[in-house]
């Protein structure tokens, strides 16, 4: 019972960092990105590959993991934010569908369909984090740090401008605001944390594989901001935990079928969608006032 | 030999995903909603003859018909009970994106919990392959889904140019408020534009299933080409739809020929891509400032 | 007041926009010079919102130019114009709905996209200070804290220009700033408008209500389908009985 417990926190640590990193382009610059687990993606390999062929140290594989996120989406964000926001939502889906092809493809790299195995436990300090416990802790210490990085850069003058954007992307451009590389920006702070929550996994499973990374997985991502509240601290981790407990919760119903646990859970969760779009756009954390139309 | 087939097939697949296309256009360029259950609305017209004709054994008129009306029903059921209300209060666009989803993923699901998540398709005479030329396979289905998509249009087109509720539909997302010269509501006509635009993907279904088969997921595909061929075709030009859709058709098969099953959904991407950086008012469409 | 001694801010010369077959902009010519304030005025649908369009880049012109201090500025990005000296409101507002009054005037004097603005804790102050300042001539300092999205339409109204004000520009281009204001709010809108002229603003405002077109224009320029049909001093402007006509028998009909 506790090490379920422990495992399904540590699930949940690496899936709010998820969360809140999507949430920081999604509420805050109101960019929608269908392509987040692409990044979440680009982490678990770099730091799989790093920690197989050089060295398995916290210190060294989760930078460079975060580097190469880091990069990988500046080249991506240059080019396709400077189109409108309904444009992006179109190119970040092909690029979620195009990672997925290249991480099926790319053998060398990611092990193609089959994935990677082995991936040894992370160290600190030379120090194996095997024990569950102190992996846990690992995690929580990582959505602590990463929670408390954005809720500072959101106090900052650049937290502002990013605001700005999501509320009134032409108001803020004709006020001065250089719109594209705020976006970029953004973009790529979410994208480089994303990689650490696929660092964490990588490690923690010891094995990975490109089913984790799917579309159904950016989905899924956007349904936890969404139904916690985006724009908000403390929504995407709601959702997230909320979203999570759904398929434990949903095998207690012994009434339901249980091989279509994950059916029903997809089902629950795009019905809170398209009821809190209708009722409560702000989430469930969020505020229940409605912005009034543009 | 094998590039001609690749061409044929292509043709193929390019008629109906210009219908598809063309019906996502039309709803889009006239209500700016990102109609994201547009590929449910396929799946759901697909698996409703599928289920009347292949299950019930219903006769394929009847089949076709029940799957128009299905299809229709869903488009606007949508529009009135969830767009709608959403564009009352607030009315984002990303508001309305994500409610779209939602609805995506409840079809997509309760399609796989009845249907089963595997690959049924729909056996018809007319999907046997006949050898015309060594080498060159071809069905009678792609005789069929060329014809159906040219006879769409063309009725599309006559709807459109002469009839009031089409000039009115064209004014739509011009100028709103010209529509109540025609004495009709900008409400009413969204449910129209619905209608027709849900309507469009059924002859696009049926192939499908007759052709290549069908499984719950491909929603996204058929949402994914949608949204491509109505950027790079333009957004607000149904021609540029159109024309998109068989070059997206063209560009999956040849991509089929020299890189591999897995890389043609990818193609169709690269191909949005390069117009979203390059060109992002498409074909046709009117350039739009960042 | 003499005119040819004022210089020449924004030339507007020959300036046409088509939409389809619809010319938006016929033949625009219009010269801004500096410390005027000019009053755009016409039917609706005239284009006059349209040329603050074009001013700013939001739309490119099919031909003519549009000359800032000198230079050409078609096909420059809005944001950078913004920079240079030109701000805008819009008709609908366009406010930071979700964010505090406070901040929407903040975030104006905050444009520059790294993480920190420069300048350190004494420009922090600084604007700190001139927040302070607007919201007080704005009267708005009571709802410092509320968001945008909260006040009620006069306070929106009076948000958006203090945001412009926050913008430190040389040029501003108001899209009806004081529609739909009652009388005791746009007395205190020409007031507040008259300050910032004195002040050295140059001002374009795209006004219907004749009280402050009156009590605030130094010039007038009439619109109508997109063509500058008078460009002159207030009283010959609206004096003639011609346009009177085009624009009170748009406003009855």
């Amino acid at each position: 019972m506790a090490a379920y417990i422990i495992n399904l926190i540590t699930l949940m640590s690496i899936n709010a960092i998820l969360a809140v990193t999507l949430n920081f382009i999604m509420g805050y610059a109101g960019i929608y990105s269908m392509a987040h687990a692409i990044f979440f993606g680009v982490g678990a390999y770099t730091a799989a590959f790093v920690a197989l062929n050089f060295s398995a140290s916290f210190f060294i594989a989760f930078p460079i993991a975060i580097i190469v996120a880091a990069i990988l989406s500046l080249i991506l964000a240059l080019p396709a934010l400077r189109v409108r926001g309904e444009y992006f939502v179109a190119a970040s889906l092909g690029l979620q569908v195009l990672g997925v092809t290249i991480f099926s493809e790319w053998k060398s790299f990611t092990g193609g369909l089959g994935g990677i195995i082995g991936i040894p436990p992370v160290e600190i300090f030379t120090y194996e984090v095997i024990n569950p416990l102190e992996f846990m802790l690992l995690s929580l210490v990582c959505l602590l740090l990463i929670v408390g990085y954005i809720a500072v850069l959101s106090k900052t003058s650049f937290g502002r401008n990013l605001k700005a954007i999501r509320d009134s992307e032409s108001a803020a451009y004709a006020l001065g605001k250089n719109v594209a590389i705020i976006k970029t920006l953004s973009v790529v702070i979410s994208s480089s944390l994303a990689a650490v929550a696929g660092a964490l996994y990588a490690v923690y499973l010891g094995f990975i594989n490109v089913e984790s990374f799917t579309l159904d997985t950016s989905v899924l991502l956007m349904a936890m901001v969404i139904i916690g509240g985006a724009g908000t601290m403390l929504g995407p981790i709601f959702g997230t935990v909320i979203l999570m407990l759904l398929p434990s919760l949903f095998s207690y119903m012994w009434f339901l079928p249980q091989t279509e646990i994950g059916s029903i859970q997809q089902i629950a969760y795009g019905a809170a969608m398209v009821l809190l779009m209708i009722f409560r756009p702000g989430g469930l954390v969020g505020s229940s006032k409605k912005q009034e139309a543009k | 030999m094998l590039f001609l087939q690749l061409v044929i097939n292509g043709l193929q697949v390019g008629a109906l995903y210009a219908l598809i296309a063309v019906g996502f256009s039309l709803i889009f360029g006239a209500t700016k909603i990102f109609h994201f259950a547009h590929g449910a609305t396929f799946t759901i017209a697909a698996y409703v003859f599928y289920s009347l004709y292949s299950v019930q054994e219903v006769h394929w008129v009847l089949s076709a018909l029940v799957a128009g009306l299905a299809a229709v029903l869903f488009g606007v059921f949508l529009d009135k009970c969830v767009y709608a209300p959403i564009q009352r209060h607030e009315g984002s666009f990303f508001t309305l994106f994500v409610a779209s989803l939602g609805c995506g993923i409840i079809v997509q699901n309760l399609i796989g919990i009845i249907f089963g998540r595997g690959f049924v398709s729909v056996t018809t005479p007319l999907s046997q392959s006949v050898e015309l030329f060594p080498g060159l396979f071809v069905s009678p289905l792609s005789g069929i889904a060329i014809i159906c998509a040219v006879l769409a249009f063309a009725v599309l087109q006559t709807f459109l140019m002469k009839t009031h509720i089409g000039m009115a539909l064209r004014s739509l997302s011009e100028n709103p408020e010209l529509i109540r010269v025609y004495g009709l509501s900008p409400r009413q006509l969204s449910s129209i534009v619905f209608a027709l635009g849900s309507l469009l993907v059924v002859p696009a279904a049926i192939l499908s299933a007759a052709s290549s088969g069908l499984n719950p997921a491909m929603s996204h595909h058929i949402m994914l080409i949608s949204l491509a061929a109505t950027i790079v075709g333009g957004v607000g030009s149904l021609r540029g739809a159109a024309y998109a859709g068989l070059l997206l058709g063209m560009s999956e098969n040849i991509a089929l020929l020299y890189l591999g099953p897995q890389w043609s959904e990818a193609v169709t991407f690269i191909v949005l891509f390069l117009f979203i950086m390059f060109r992002p008012a498409g074909f046709f469409g009117r350039a739009i400032a960042s | 007041m003499n005119n040819n001694s004022q210089d020449i801010l924004l030339r507007i010369s020959n300036l046409e926009k088509n939409f389809g077959g619809l010319k938006v902009t016929n033949n625009v010519s219009l010269d801004l010079r500096a410390g005027i304030v000019t009053t755009l005025v016409g039917p609706n649908g005239a284009g006059k919102t349209t040329l603050f369009n074009l001013i700013t880049g939001h739309l490119t012109p099919n031909s003519g130019d549009i000359l800032w201090k000198g230079k050409s500025i078609v096909g420059r990005p809005h944001w950078k114009l913004a920079r240079d000296g030109i701000a805008r409101t819009f008709q609908d507002l366009r406010l930071f709905n979700q964010m505090t009054v406070e901040e929407n005037i903040l975030t104006v004097m905050e444009p520059i996209s790294w993480v920190w603005q420069p300048g350190g804790a004494r420009k922090k102050q600084e604007r700190q200070e001139k927040v302070a300042e607007i919201l007080e001539k704005t009267k708005l300092a009571s709802k410092a804290k509320e968001r945008a999205l909260d006040l009620s339409y006069a306070e929106r109204k009076f948000l958006s220009m203090a945001r412009i004000m926050a913008s430190d520009a040389q040029m501003w281009l108001l899209d009806e700033p004081a529609s739909g204001l009652d009388r005791s709010s746009y007395e205190l809108f020409l007031n507040l408008l008259k300050d910032e002229v004195k002040k050295g603003v140059t001002v374009c405002i795209i006004e219907h209500n004749l009280d402050i077109v009156v009590g605030i224009s130094d010039r007038i320029a009439f619109l109508d389908q997109g063509k500058l049909l008078a460009d002159g001093e207030p009283d010959v402007v609206l004096k003639d009985p011609h346009l009177a006509a085009i624009y009170f028998g748009e406003q009855t009909s």
